[in-house]
């Protein structure tokens, strides 16, 4: 990790943003967005820093760290007048996760056969709550992070496509509005070396380095999303679940032998509402999160159910053409906690404010603080170590981005 | 003679410092002047909900990048200021969920594309439409 550095934070991230700023003039010539060409080229490259006082959140940044960045390049194109193909490489580092290796965001063949119908096949983005599809979309927001409670960035290698198939439309209601649907089926492939291991390995089930194999047999849900008769108001429901998720790795209690974790199902349930309104919007979420775990040692199988409930609301108003601030209070609960375990433990209630500001149409610059309390989700893992947790955490972010 | 009111004043200075601009007209490719388009149906093609006419192929969307026509379209076609439609448009884009619209700086560079492109539907303020597309209303 490169944890020194003769710039401060903000000013290495503003020279970046120069950077980006001349590059984006470069590229309004090379992408020819507003031409005839029928192949479509976009991408982003953003570029952090973040430093945390308290515990290691959403990482390890203690020390401070530019290990948070990120870019992706898609192509898409065309044929006939139905189909659309198209794909995004996408590469990211978030302190010890990712590791700048470069992979396939997203890869699809869409046929659309009419509006109420169409199947999307291949990579595909992972229909879940308001933004679970544009997690990686700096420039449509002012937040750098979205609520942890829902978009927790350490997953977002996991739970942001699946191989598989979609069917989706959209039906007209008259003067209800409209209906978007989603519903698909496809397997989610993970390893250890995801972010998503820190969730087993911090457990305390398993002997270090943590789990050593990871499976999920395959997922499937759907989404419906009323685009109300109110001018700017959508409501989304979206339900999914995995099936089939398994970890295991050696016990750290008996680590000649194995520990495996296993859910049949793992269930998502998310209620949405997004109301965009002049400048404004706003947003709320509610999630539960369920699953019941057969914890599976050497000397007996047992039971683990977990239950979370996660909710935020955010509003955000731009300023004016340039400034754009943002706030939001999120939240998780753990529901089925261990009778005396420290209440701080199992909750996470976070405090959020932000401003972008747009150094031009390609490049933007974020400033955030968060103020959490809590230590739900906050890991002691090799990639994320937490020796102790303490029950407060604040920490800042800076970020600057170019999108094309 | 009466003395000019400052109310008089202040309208003849409104006046002088708005910009002048008639209604935006849709405009269309020559061979999507035979769809039928009410005002669900303008919608779901500017938000890529419905990406190909009954007859005329595949939808190409073309839009102004900024300005009051397409404030005032936008507003009135897919109920979205122009920052929320370009949102909308980097969300399905860099998701693979749709082909975002050909932008343009100048409306004579916009006529001309949809001119050219069959199945192409975009908007310019009403004066700029000329005999070389099709001039589309909206059903009631």
């Amino acid at each position: 990790m490169n944890k020194n550095s003769s710039l401060p934070g903000l000013g290495r991230v503003v020279l970046v943003s120069l950077i980006c700023g001349a590059l984006a003039g470069l590229a309004r010539g090379a992408i020819p967005l507003g031409s005839n060409s029928n192949v479509q080229i976009g991408g982003f490259i953003g570029q952090g820093y973040i430093v945390t006082d308290g515990n290691n959140y959403p990482f390890e940044d203690k020390d401070g760290t530019f290990d948070f960045r990120e870019m992706g390049v898609n192509v898409s194109t065309t044929v006939g007048d139905h189909l659309r193909i198209g794909g995004q490489l996408f590469a990211q580092r978030l302190g010890n996760y990712g590791e700048d290796k470069v992979k396939l965001d997203w890869a699809v063949a869409d046929y659309n056969f009419r509006q109420e119908f169409g199947i999307r096949l291949g990579r595909v983005k992972y229909p879940k709550g308001l933004y679970g599809e544009s997690l990686d979309l700096d420039a449509v927001r002012p937040f750098i992070f979205l609520p942890m409670s829902l978009y927790n960035p350490v997953v977002r290698d996991f739970n942001s496509a699946f191989n598989g198939g979609m069917f989706y439309g959209n039906v007209n209601a008259g003067k209800a509005g409209s209906v978007d649907y989603k519903i698909f089926y496809g397997a989610i492939p993970v390893n250890p070396d995801q972010g998503v291991a820190d969730f087993f390995n911090t457990t305390g089930l398993y002997a270090s380095p943590g789990v050593t194999y990871l499976h999920i047999d395959h997922t499937a849900g759907g989404q419906l999303q009323w685009n109300t008769p109110v001018n700017g108001l959508k409501t989304v429901l979206s339900y999914s679940y995995l099936n089939g998720l398994d970890g295991i790795g050696k016990f750290s209690a008996y680590p000649v032998a194995n520990v495996a974790l296993h859910t049949d199902r793992y269930e998502y349930t998310t209620l949405s509402a997004e109301y965009i309104r002049d400048q404004w919007t706003f947003a709320a979420e509610w999630q539960r999160v369920a699953g019941t775990f057969n914890v599976i040692t050497p000397f007996g199988t047992s039971i683990s159910e977990s239950k979370v409930s996660n909710w935020y609301v955010s509003a955000a108003r731009r300023l004016n053409d340039k400034f754009e601030v943002g706030a939001y209070y999120s939240s998780e609960e753990n529901d089925n906690a261990s009778p005396g375990s420290p209440s701080g433990g199992n909750h996470n209630r976070d405090w959020a404010l932000s401003l972008k500001y747009e150094l031009n149409e390609h490049v933007i610059i974020k400033l955030e603080g968060h103020s959490i309390n809590g230590t739900y989700d906050m890991f002691n893992t090799v990639r994320t170590p937490n020796s102790v947790l303490k029950n407060h955490t604040d920490y800042v972010a800076i970020k600057t981005t170019l999108s094309f | 003679m009466k003395p000019i009111s400052f109310r008089c004043v202040l309208v003849l200075l409104a006046l002088i410092t708005t910009p002048v601009f008639a209604a935006p007209a849709i405009i269309a490719n020559k061979n999507v002047a035979g769809e039928k388009l009410d005002a669900a149906t303008l919608k779901a093609v500017f938000l890529g909900k419905k990406i190909a006419w009954d007859k005329a192929g595949r939808v190409t969307l073309a839009v102004l990048k900024a300005g009051p026509v397409a404030e005032e379209f936008l507003k009135g076609a897919a109920e979205m200021s122009v920052s929320a439609f370009n949102n909308h448009w980097r969300r399905l884009a860099m998701t693979g969920g749709g082909t975002a619209p050909k932008s343009f700086e100048k409306e004579d560079e916009l006529r001309k594309f949809v001119a050219e492109t069959p199945g192409a539907i975009g908007f310019v303020d009403s004066a700029t439409a000329d005999a070389s597309v099709a001039v589309l209303t909206v059903a009631p």
